[in-house]
C-alpha cells in the first residue's frame, strides 16, 4: 500500500503574540517550529492542553492570522493568504443568523459569484449530506447546537475545499449529541475523503477519528509526538472501540504525553 | 413572522464566556421576554383597561375643558367641530402635505448620509478617530438653538427647513449605525475572512445585514427629532404646514383650532415610530426585543 500523497505541510511555523498590559508590552511564544503533515484524505487531530495553541495553528493554516516564520504548503506550493482551498468549521457554530440553513450553507458559494439556482441545488445536496435537508428553511435561533454544527460543517464542504479545517467543533455540545456527530463526521468522510485537521482536548474523540494524533507540548507549543492510530476504517463504534485493549493504550499513552509537566525551556 | 424564539445564538456564545459568579443578564433578558409575550386572555384585558384610561382621560378633559374660557383651553367636542371644518374646507389636508413633504425629504436624505456615514465611521479606525468629537459634540448640543443661523445661510424657503430636519435627524442614525458596526460580533467577520470574502463582500453580506437592526432603531429615534425639526422649522421661517397652522390659529384666539395640528402631529409621531419599530422587529426576529 502506497502512501497518499501529503496534502498539507506545517514548516518551522513559529508565531508570537504582542500582548498589551497596561502600559508595556509582552511577548507570547505560542507556537515554536511546528512541524507535521498531512496526507491526502488523512483525518488528523491537533491535542493538547487548553492555550497551548491549537487554535492558533488552525487559524494560521487557514490564514486568518500571519504566521512569524516557517512556511505553510498545499500540495508542496506556499500558501500565504485566506483561501477557498481551505474550509472552516468554527468552534462556536457562527451562522450568520440573519440567513436559513440553506442561505447560510450558500454563503461561500455565492462569494465565489456562483449563479442563484446552481448554489440553491448544491446548498441542498449538503444538507442531505449532514442530514438536514427538512430544516433547510429554518433560521439558526430556530436550530439545536448540533444542528447548527452541522450546517456549519455543510457551509465549509459547499465549497469543496481541499482542505478542513475544524476547531473543536463538537466541544459545546453534550456527550450524546457529540458521539452521533463524530459518527457522523466518519461517514461524511467516507462519502468525501475530505484531508481533514481536527483540533480537540477530546482524547477518545482524536483516537476515534483520525489515523494521526499530534500531540502538543505548550508554551511554548510545539509538537511532542506524532501517533499514528492503527484502526482500519470503517471504524467500529466509539463504544465498541473503547473496550479495544489498543485502543486503551493508545489513550493512556496520549494522557501521560498531555499531563506531564512542560520541560522547563531554557532561556 | 408567525412564530418568535428568543433563543440568541449570540447570547448564547456570550453566556458560554460569562463567569459562574456573573449575574448573567442574557437570563435576565429571557425572563423579561417571557412577559413581553403575556397569554391572549391577559393581553385582552389590557387593551381593555387601557381603552377605559382613554375614555377616563378624555371625559374628563371634556368636562373641564368646557368649565374654562376656550382661549386658553378647549375640548375634545370643540376640537371635533374645528377638525371637521378644517378638513372640509381642504386646510389641513393642504398643510399636511406640506409638511410631510418637508419631512420625508429631510428625514430620508438623514437616514442615507446616517446609515452611509455610521457605517464608515463604524468600521475604519481612522475615519472615528477624525470624526467622534465633532459627531458626540453635534449631537449632544440642541441642534434647534442654531436655527437663526440656518435662516442666514439658507434663507426663509425650503432649504433652511430641509437642512434643520436633516441635521436634527442625522445623527441619531449615524451613531446607531456605527455603534451596530462596532457590534457586528467578531466570529462572523471571522467567518467572512475563512470564505475569502473581500471587503465589499464583507459590508453588504455581513456589517449590514448584521447592522440593520441598529439601523433601524436609529431610524426611529431619528424620525421623532425629524418631526421637532420640521415644526420649530415651519415657526421660524416662511410659515408652512402644520407648523403654520399652529401660529396662525393661536394669533386668532382659536384654541380649538389650534389643537387640531397639534393632534395630527401627534398621531403621525405615533404612527411613524410604531411602523419603524415593526420594521425593526421584521428585520432581526433573532435579535428578540430588546431597547
Ligand atoms: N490575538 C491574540 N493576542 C494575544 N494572545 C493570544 C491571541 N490569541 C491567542 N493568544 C494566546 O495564545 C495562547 C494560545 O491560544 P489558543 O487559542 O491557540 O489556545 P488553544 O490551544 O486553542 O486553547 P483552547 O483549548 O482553550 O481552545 C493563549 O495563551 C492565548 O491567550
Ligand atoms: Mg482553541
Amino acid at each position: 500500500m502506497s502512501a497518499p500523497p501529503i496534502k498539507l505541510s506545517v514548516r518551522n511555523v513559529t508565531k508570537t503574540f504582542r500582548v498589551r498590559k497596561g502600559s508595556d508590552t509582552s511577548l507570547l511564544n505560542v507556537l515554536r517550529n511546528v512541524n507535521f503533515d498531512v496526507r491526502q484524505g488523512e483525518i488528523v487531530s491537533l491535542i493538547g492542553e487548553s492555550g497551548c495553541g491549537k487554535t492558533t495553528l488552525l487559524r494560521i493554516v487557514q490564514g486568518l492570522i500571519r504566521l512569524d516564520s516557517g512556511d505553510l504548503l498545499i500540495d508542496g506550493a506556499a500558501v500565504k493568504r485566506s483561501g477557498r482551498d481551505r474550509g472552516f468549521v468554527f468552534q462556536q457554530a457562527s451562522l450568520l443568523p440573519w440567513r436559513t440553513a440553506r442561505q447560510n450553507v450558500e454563503f461561500g458559494l455565492e462569494l465565489q459569484g456562483m449563479p442563484k439556482q446552481a448554489r440553491a441545488d448544491r446548498a441542498m445536496q449538503l444538507l442531505e449530506l449532514v442530514s438536514l435537508a427538512h430544516a433547510a428553511d429554518q433560521f439558526p435561533h430556530q436550530m439545536s447546537g448540533g444542528m447548527q454544527q452541522r450546517i456549519g460543517l455543510a457551509r465549509a464542504l459547499a465549497i469543496d475545499p481541499a482542505i478542513l479545517l475544524m476547531d473543536e467543533p463538537f466541544s459545546a455540545l453534550d456527550a450524546q449529541t457529540r458521539e452521533v456527530l463524530q459518527t457522523e463526521l466518519m461517514r461524511i468522510h467516507a462519502q468525501t475523503a475530505k484531508t481533514t485537521l481536527f483540533v480537540t482536548h477530546d482524547l477518545d474523540e482524536a483516537i476515534f477519528l483520525s489515523d494521526r494524533v499530534v500531540v502538543l507540548a505548550a508554551r511554548p507549543g510545539r509538537v511532542k509526538k506524532i501517533i499514528d492510530i492503527p484502526f482500519a476504517h470503517p471504524r467500529p463504534e466509539l463504544t465498541a472501540l473503547r473496550g479495544d485493549p489498543a485502543f486503551q493504550a493508545i489513550r493512556a499513552e496520549i494522557w501521560s504525553l498531555i499531563s506531564t509537566p512542560p520541560v522547563a525551556v531554557a532561556a | 413572522m408567525t412564530t418568535l424564539s428568543f433563543a440568541d445564538p449570540m447570547g448564547s456564545d456570550m453566556s458560554e464566556n460569562r463567569i459562574a459568579s456573573d449575574p448573567a443578564p442574557i437570563d435576565d433578558a429571557d425572563a423579561r421576554l417571557e412577559e413581553i409575550g403575556p397569554p391572549p386572555r391577559a393581553r385582552s384585558k389590557a387593551w381593555i383597561v387601557r381603552l377605559a384610561s382613554i375614555v377616563v382621560v378624555v371625559g374628563a378633559w371634556e368636562i373641564f375643558g368646557r368649565q374654562v374660557n376656550p382661549l386658553f383651553m378647549s375640548s375634545p367636542s370643540a376640537i371635533a367641530t374645528a377638525a371637521v371644518r378644517l378638513i372640509a374646507d381642504g386646510e389641513l389636508f393642504e398643510a399636511l402635505k406640506s409638511s410631510l413633504w418637508t419631512l420625508l425629504v429631510g428625514f430620508i436624505t438623514a437616514s442615507a448620509i446616517g446609515v452611509v456615514l455610521g457605517l464608515l465611521i463604524g468600521r475604519y479606525k481612522t475615519m472615528d478617530a477624525a470624526t467622534d468629537w465633532l459627531v458626540n459634540a453635534l449631537y449632544s448640543t440642541p441642534l434647534i438653538a442654531i436655527m437663526p443661523l440656518v435662516i442666514l445661510w439658507f434663507g426663509l424657503g425650503d432649504a433652511a427647513k430641509l437642512f434643520i430636519v436633516c441635521i436634527l435627524a442625522v445623527f441619531p442614525v449615524l451613531i446607531n449605525t456605527a455603534a451596530g458596526v462596532r457590534n457586528v460580533p467578531t466570529q462572523l467577520i471571522d467567518v467572512s475572512a475563512a470564505f475569502a470574502a473581500n471587503e465589499r463582500q464583507v459590508f453588504l453580506k455581513i456589517i449590514v445585514p448584521a447592522t440593520l437592526p441598529y439601523i433601524m432603531t436609529g431610524l426611529r429615534l431619528g424620525i421623532g427629532r425629524s418631526i421637532i425639526g420640521m415644526v420649530v422649522a415651519e415657526f421660524f421661517t416662511a410659515i408652512t404646514g402644520l407648523g403654520a397652522m399652529i401660529v396662525k390659529y393661536g394669533n386668532q384666539y382659536d384654541t380649538a383650532a389650534m389643537f387640531v395640528p397639534i393632534l395630527v402631529l401627534m398621531f403621525l409621531g405615533i404612527g411613524l415610530t410604531t411602523l419603524l419599530k415593526r420594521a425593526e422587529e421584521h428585520f432581526a426576529p433573532w435579535r428578540g426585543q430588546e431597547d
